[in-house]
């Protein structure tokens, strides 16, 4: 007869050997499919393209010939995009959920995509402030107003904040906010005119100045990432447990907090709201690296970079000629995996 | 709680009535007229109040007048008016059988299984007729309930707290297929879908007036039948058996009740978010009261709210009209907020 405890322990041995037995995801594997997705993804479209040329066009640029312009100038930006806030989006979920230890923390559920999407539509609807330079700043703002807000509503409520308030309080900001954004689509119907579609969340139609100005946000945010992710592991398995193995809970949570703010803004910037991305990619990756939050950034990261590129794929081809908004898509994904989620961890 | 006890037929039907209930209902009742007064009075055209009565009892000032009262802003505010009652007691109910203080037809997303059903027809079917309304609504938002009580349903515990989280993530799964839908269909119509979409009243005339007012006499005779028995859910399940109730039927019932009420009202001004979840509220701290006179003041509360905020969106930035589910939503959030931070306990999430 075993007792609990060892049967426990010889369960988890099990696990960790199943884990590390059957590694899907490795590194070369996921750069590789990253590499495919990519290509696809420029590949599709009214014009398909073949696969050929398109890594021609990528490698040995030949502006006589129309493909390689299409894809130089319109396929690959957008491309570019999909992997920039696909990364962004999902290493900013990896490290909420490792921080709030809430298996549902995602920058879009808790209010912080909407709040940095509302400083951008007040900025160039009331402001005039346009400046591609300036977008990422002022989401960045509106993101760290929102974040604050919200962990001090759930944090006040009884029992402090649980997935429960985090998510109510971050789903009541956002319908608050939301309200707001419509009210100023009408008292400004034509400064709002370019400001629609983006609030769906969509990686076509922004200039490319937009990345570059977002690019330096997305590098802070990740190598935060990359440099507390290992201490972001023992914070996951509880505050005592952190400090007991020596980690300064505070910093490593305002580090993570910044990160957060920095990826979201950036990707707010580029693509609107882009919702449920951040909330689907760590629980899948973290199927396959376990816990370790070490594997987990970098692989979210990619499989995140990934997801978007095939999502945004799927938004069009599936209706076309007409393109369904990125944004929509991630949604219709992540929302049944958000409620499978709560059947399946609350 | 003092109450005074009224009965009729010899006995047969008797309720308890706490007179401070009655007062607020007056004052409501009293506010909701108010409101409805300075509605009919202002607007691009304003009409002093003994204009308003003069057409109203049939001697308009001016033609003018007569048009503008008759056939925009009286049946505007009678629509205002029936929709908040109706979301009201929809919540109401909502938040009595789940035992969940936060359960809004908005926030759980049946309101937003209405909003589908209808997009869908008027994408798919441009031409469908608009009497289909109210169907397709209903249909969408009962398949919306009992998809959530399925899947809260399935395991056991903290069932309340799954039913919310779940119906949340369903409200944002129905939102991104309207929203598709929007994309995909014909511009013109997306436009309209948008502004209904919104919780706009201004479209109305008298044909909601009268679909309303029918919803409203023929519910009213449910709910009154509902109350005891909701009075006894209210302490939940085991004690609700043990009083003699008939636990899973009235429960079916009584969210088939709830789920129509918020259809209807959603068919004809769009969802209007948060008034289910805090007219009940505000209307318990107005006054404490048994189950049917809590209805009562709900649905007044519901009234006024949404009048008050298709009064203010019509005039507050003339000529643009912010639709009434906006305010509705700027209004609700704060106080979604209070009450959650007011539990007394985390386990009554």
């Amino acid at each position: 007869m075993l007792t609990h405890l060892e049967r426990s322990d010889k369960n988890t041995q099990r696990c960790c050997r199943i884990m590390t037995h059957t590694r899907v995801l490795t590194i070369p594997v996921v750069l590789l499919t990253l590499v495919f997705a990519f290509g696809w993804h420029i590949a599709v479209g009214a014009k398909t393209v073949p696969l050929g040329t398109v890594f021609q066009a990528l490698t040995n640029y030949d502006q006589s010939v129309f493909d390689h312009v299409i894809i130089r100038d319109l396929r690959m930006p957008r491309a570019i995009y999909a992997v920039f806030v696909g990364a962004s989006l999902s290493v900013a979920g990896a490290l909420m959920q490792g921080v709030t230890r809430n298996p549902l923390a995602d920058p879009g559920i808790l209010g912080l995509l909407v709040g940095a999407s509302f400083a951008v539509v007040m900025a160039v609807s009331f402001l005039n402030l346009s400046s591609p330079a300036l977008i990422p700043p002022i989401a960045a703002f509106g993101a760290t107003v929102t974040a604050i807000l919200v962990w001090t509503i759930a944090g006040v409520a009884p029992g402090g904040s649980t997935p429960l308030t985090l998510v109510l309080s971050g789903a009541a900001i956002t319908a608050f906010l939301g309200a707001f954004i419509t009210l100023a689509n009408l008292m400004d119907q034509d400064s709002f005119e370019s400001l629609r579609v983006w609030l769906t969340g969509t990686l076509s139609g922004r200039s490319i100045d937009v990345l570059y100005w977002s690019l330096p946000w997305i590098i802070l945010g990740m190598v935060l990432s990359f440099a507390i992710a290992g201490q972001i592991t023992a914070l996951a398995m509880g505050d005592d447990t952190a400090i007991g193995l020596g980690i300064n809970v505070a910093r490593v949570r305002g580090t993570a907090l910044l990160a957060v703010i920095a990826l979201t803004a950036a990707s707010v910037s580029i693509a609107g709201p882009m919702g449920f991305v951040g909330l689907v990619i760590p629980h899948v990756v973290r199927l396959f690296v376990g816990a370790d939050y070490k594997r987990i950034v970098p692989y979210s990261a990619a499989c995140g970079a990934i997801y978007l590129l095939l999502v945004d794929i799927v938004a069009r081809l599936i209706l076309a000629p007409v393109e369904v908004s990125t944004g929509i898509m991630t949604a219709m994904i992540g929302a049944p995996f958000f409620v499978w989620l709560v059947r399946a961890r609350l | 709680m003092t109450t005074t006890h009224l009965s009729a037929f010899r006995g047969r039907i008797s309720v308890l009535v706490a007179p401070k209930a009655m007062w607020v209902a007056l004052a409501l009742s009293t506010l909701l007229l108010t409101i409805t007064a300075a509605s009919l009075m202002s607007g691009s055209y304003p009409i002093d109040l003994p204009g308003v009565w003069q057409t109203l009892v049939g001697t308009p000032p001016s033609d003018t007048a007569q048009t503008v009262v008759w056939q925009f802003r009286f049946p505007r505010t009678l629509v205002a008016a029936i929709a908040g009652a109706l979301f009201g007691l929809s919540g109401a109910i909502l938040q009595n059988i789940t035992r969940n203080p936060l359960a809004d037809p908005s926030l759980v997303g049946v309101s937003q299984g209405a909003g589908l059903a209808v997009v869908a027809a008027i994408v798919v079917y441009p031409d469908i007729n608009a009497g289909w309304r109210p169907v397709l609504a209903f249909g969408g938002a009962l398949a919306v309930a009992a998809l959530i009580q399925w899947i809260a349903m399935q395991r056991t515990g903290g069932a309340t707290m799954r039913f919310i989280l779940t119906g949340i993530g369903v409200a944002a799964f129905i939102s991104a297929i309207t929203s598709a839908m929007l994309t995909y269909g014909n511009i013109d119509q997306a436009q309209a879908a948008l502004g209904w979409l919104a919780g706009s009243i201004h479209a109305v005339g008298w044909v909601e007036v009268k679909f309303l007012s029918i919803c409203l006499a023929l519910l009213t005779p449910c709910l009154m039948w509902a109350s005891r028995p909701m009075a006894a859910l209210k302490l939940g399940p085991e004690v609700a058996l043990g009083l003699g109730v008939a636990v899973r039927p009235v429960r079916i019932c009584l969210i088939t009740l709830s789920v129509a009420l918020a259809a209807f009202a959603v068919a004809a001004v769009g969802p209007l978010g948060f008034v289910g979840l805090v007219a009940p509220h505000l209307a318990r701290r107005f006054a404490r009261c048994g189950v049917g006179q809590h209805l009562l003041l709900t649905a007044l509360t519901g009234a006024v709210m949404v009048c008050l905020s298709d009064y203010v969106g019509r005039t507050a930035f003339a000529p643009i009209q912010i639709p009434a589910g906006i305010l509705t939503a700027i209004l609700g959030v704060p106080v979604f907020l209070l009450i959650v931070v007011k539990i007394q306990s985390p386990q009554q999430l």
